[in-house]
């Protein structure tokens, strides 16, 4: 059922009535579906379908948010009613009042593009495509066992309308896919190595063609079997370090990406997923070499994180929040542009009916370079190409950071040697921006689902880059 | 179907799926009140409210395993749904996970779990926020940021084995993160009942340790050192391993209890780890599990002992073992954690390291390797340097960096006194007390 956007009309006049300096109602309808498998066989298949309305109110200078999954008028009446009250009653535990900044809203209606809709294909075809997966990894290991292995592939699609006392009116439909795997290979002597990879992408069923999915996950198979067999300790002392396009792309998600969410900055989420190191007045401090510029880009088609308005009506932009080593752009909300005194740059997302919108990044990555893999090694004299991870994670702060390499390989002599285990880069923020000096070519994204909020909210993000050249740094080796 | 109660709308569902062609149905009808006043710089930042009526389903036919999970909002119009998923069930093969929802057993249900205080607390927790706020700020803090929730819950679950069960609860959840100049500290609570008394021990605690780790903190050399976490800290680690006693964990790969069987020793004797939902204090408690199988509780770990891995009837069925009361229907799950009290006070455990941390709070604990336990997690807040059993000077923040079963086995000495955390960074909640864990490797970022 689609919501009458009468109703959030209403609800919208209704809280301006009862005296909302702004009101907002978002329909938001999640619908999804998924295959899991372990082995060769499917355990389970379900369906998802969150559907409701969420309220949000500026009353006094506090602000409310009230949600309810029943769509009727009575329902959506309560919540405004209730938003505001609650609002008001602790207004008077502000000490300066919540405004959003001026914006110039969209009125709206778009759709990502989906060439081959999600039931163009049998259930059981897509069943078999994760079987594949489980024959191509158990055909591609030799002296591994696979001690586990189980896959999921889930569709779904989002549609919002979202309509304000500004004048927004924006709806718009977002289908995406994703596929992913986690196995385990078992040597008798060697012990296990572990594997989880997804696939995600707005679109339709045309991704499955470019993906390759039991294909690559066969060759990551074989890669892994010889890092667990075959694999050295890294070097201790300071080499070069070629980190691949995979770990780039989390290192800017979490390190740059982050940081500059604007209402991290001001402590909004202080009690939760923390602060950042960037402090009110820090733009135009230098943060890393020239070669670091980060875009966070909610418009690039066929994102995971994409969108062409946010939940607060503001249209999409390209946000260099990085620039060139230095920090240049925060990521905002209408909340925190009134701070900043600045226009929003469109981050205002929420997950669900059920939850606030909240500053989020979209698709983060690090601006490509002009070098190819084999220019970014072949003056390497001792050093380590990290291309996958497993284990990673960040302060609350967003500055000390760490990410152990999953496939890696020593470079020696300009040329990839033998396999690395489990290679630790513990670096800070400012230490790995500072150290890239050369950047690959070839842009490559991968899906996450990014967590913040509270109630803690995932919403569906790209992050990515090239690959890029580290000079002198110590890795880390895990505990035995 | 608002008007109907919980357990009538899921028993209403369970004999739609019927009647339409599955073998087998189980419903599970949520009504969820609550609300939330979110802290930021000593004021509000945000009061969030919800009232949403959810229901989720099990469908089996031929062996085939199906979910779904509705809204109000398309309850009404199951029968789409249904003949949806009778359609998926056609295309798929039988699942090797099945085996028939369980017959009816008596439940005695639970009393205690509903405290009217949170319900009434509701309408306004504006004089609960401010009264936390005050508290923190009078002990000590410069600003503090937080979370107050207060929720009720109606559960109502019917399966086509002829249950049908309801139980209400309410539930608070309070935690604060307290500033002085650049040190901050953090502290937690969750309870079925809404007690003052208990939210501001939080705030005090949080100011208390963002006052014991003024100072500059000094950078910590990376190495081993000997370890008093605390309940936060605990809270978070032990919910790694109430997951990883999932069976179905185990079966997937996300478990260090993968090459475990129960009766192998796992961790150090003087630890033991319950699943203890049938304990009404206990945030998380509740009388029956997913398939209507009540719940009992039980330890998962005994004096150092895997004694159990959690099971729903799918799960034990394949493994051999019995249900423990642990159904999400296809993942079985802990319900809330209890680590049973030890011997030793605070100041005893600190008196025992010659050179260590206290470690009051953690974040972002994350896995190389789920099967061998490669983890690592951030320390956050407070975090001071102890040598020859005294606290010395705050430390900057570290990453402890180890193997789980490492650590488990490792226990020391275990805390007197227990507190009942619930967080963002730990769910499902758990009651704990501070613990000591000897030559644990800890390391910091390269500049």
């Amino acid at each position: 059922m689609i919501v009458h956007e009468d109703v959030l009309q209403r609800a919208v006049d209704l809280a301006l009535e009862l005296g909302a300096s702004y009101a907002e109602a978002r329909y938001h309808r999640l619908a999804s579906s998924s295959i899991t498998t372990r082995y060769g066989d499917v355990i389970s298949y379900g369906e998802r379908l969150s559907e409701g309305i969420g309220v949000r109110v500026l009353v006094d200078g506090a602000l409310g948010f009230s949600a309810t999954n029943s769509l009727d008028w009575e329902h959506a009446r309560e919540a405004v009613e209730e938003a505001v009250k609650l609002a008001r009653a602790h207004a008077r535990l502000m000490k300066s009042r919540i405004e959003f900044a001026e914006a110039r809203v969209g009125r709206a209606k778009y759709e990502a593009v989906s060439l081959k809709p999600f039931d163009s294909m049998s259930l059981e075809d897509k069943a078999s495509l994760l079987i594949d997966v489980w024959k191509s990894v158990g055909e591609a290991v030799r002296e591994c066992k696979v001690m586990t292995l189980m896959c999921s592939f889930n569709e779904s699609v989002e549609e919002k309308t979202v309509i304000n006392s500004d004048g927004a009116y924006v709806v718009s439909k977002v289908p995406r896919l994703s596929v992913s795997y986690n196995f385990v290979l078992l040597h008798p002597q060697r012990g296990t190595i572990q594997r989880r990879f997804s696939y995600g992408a707005s679109g339709g069923l045309e991704l499955l063609d470019e993906w390759r999915v039991a294909e690559e996950a066969s060759e990551e198979a074989a890669k892994l079997e010889r890092v667990l067999v075959e694999g050295v300790e890294p070097p201790r002392e300071p080499v070069d370090v070629v980190v691949g396009s995979e770990v780039v792309g989390l290192i800017v998600h979490e390190s740059c990406g982050h940081p500059s969410e604007a209402d991290r900055i001001l402590g909004r989420e202080a009690a939760q997923a923390g602060m950042s190191f960037i402090k009110p007045g820090m733009l135009g401090a230098r943060i890393g070499s020239e070669h670091a510029t980060v875009i966070d880009d909610p418009t690039v088609p066929r994102s995971y994180g994409f969108y062409l308005y946010d939940d607060e009506g503001v249209p999409a932009r390209p946000r260099y929040l990085y620039r060139e080593g230095v920090i240049n752009e925060h990521l905002h909300n209408r909340w925190t542009a009134s701070v900043f005194k600045v226009e929003s740059n469109a981050a205002a997302r929420a997950m669900d009916y059920n939850s606030e919108p909240i500053i989020r990044m979209a698709n983060t990555y690090l601006k490509p370079g002009d070098y190819s893999f084999e220019e970014l090694i072949e003056d390497v004299e001792l050093g380590v190409y990290i291309r996958s991870y497993m284990e990673w994670n960040i302060d609350d702060v967003r500055w000390g950071q760490r990410y152990v390499g999953l496939e890696a390989y020593m470079i020696e002599g300009g040329e990839l040697g033998k396999p690395v285990r489990n290679p630790v880069l513990e670096i800070t923020t400012k230490g790995f921006y500072s150290r890239i000096d050369a950047v690959g070519k070839e842009l490559r994204f991968y899906p996450g689902t990014c967590g913040k909020g509270e109630p803690a909210q995932g919403v569906p993000v790209w992050f990515g880059g090239p690959d890029v050249r580290l000079r002198r740094v110590t890795l880390g080796v895990v505990a035995r | 179907m608002r008007e109907l109660g919980v357990s009538e709308v899921a028993a209403k569902l369970v004999r739609d799926a019927i009647n339409r062609g599955f073998d087998e149905a189980a419903a599970r009808v949520v009504g969820l009140r609550a609300v939330m006043v979110k802290l930021a710089n000593s004021e509000v930042s945000v009061v969030q409210r919800w009232n949403n009526l959810s229901a989720s389903l099990y469908l089996a036919k031929g062996g085939r395993i199906l979910t779904t999970t509705l809204s109000a909002s398309s309850i009404d119009r199951i029968g789409e749904l249904v003949e949806r998923c009778l359609s998926a069930a056609s295309q798929l093969k039988p699942s090797p996970l099945y085996a028939p929802l369980p017959e009816p057993a008596p439940v005695e249900p639970l009393s205690g779990l509903v405290d009217k205080a949170v319900i009434d607390g509701m309408a306004d927790p504006a004089p609960l926020a401010e009264e936390l706020i005050g508290e923190a700020l009078d002990e000590g803090a410069e600003k503090v940021a937080g979370t107050l929730a207060l929720s009720y819950y109606e559960k109502g679950l019917a399966t086509s084995r002829g249950v049908e069960l309801r139980e209400s609860s309410t539930g608070v959840e309070g935690y604060l993160r307290a500033f002085v100049g650049e040190s901050s500290g953090q502290w937690a609570v969750g309870s079925r009942r809404l007690e003052r008394g208990a939210l501001r021990l939080v705030a005090r605690t949080a100011a208390s340790l963002a006052l014991k780790a003024r100072g500059e903190p000094r950078d910590l050399k990376p190495g081993t050192y000997d370890l008093v976490l605390s309940p936060m800290v605990v809270g978070n680690l032990v919910d790694l391993v109430g997951m990883m006693s999932s069976a179905l964990a185990v079966m997937m790969g996300f478990s260090i209890f993968a090459r475990a069987k129960p009766g192998s020793k796992v961790a150090s004797e003087r630890f033991t780890l319950l699943d203890e939902p049938r304990n009404p204090e206990l945030l998380g408690s509740t009388a029956f599990d997913d398939e209507g199988m009540p719940t009992r509780n039980k330890p998962i770990i005994e004096a150092g002992v895997l004694k159990t891995l959690l099971h729903n009837t799918k799960t034990a069925a394949k493994m051999g073992a019995a249900s423990t009361g642990n159904a999400g229907w296809i993942r079985p799950h802990p319900w809330t954690l209890h680590i049973p009290a030890g011997d030793a006070s605070l100041d005893e455990m600190i008196s025992e390291v010659r050179r260590g941390l206290l470690v009051t709070n953690n974040w972002y604990t994350r896995l190389q390797n789920y099967v061998e336990g490669i983890f690592s997690t951030i320390t956050r807040d407070a975090v001071i340097y102890i040598e020859d059993g005294e606290l010395k000077h705050p430390v900057a923040r570290v990453r402890i960096a180890d193997r789980l079963p490492t650590l488990l086995s490792n226990i020391e000495l275990v805390g007197k006194e227990l507190h009942d955390i619930s967080w963002w960074e730990v769910k499902p909640p758990v009651r704990a007390p501070y613990i000591l864990v000897r030559s644990v490797h800890v390391s910091r970022p390269f500049d």
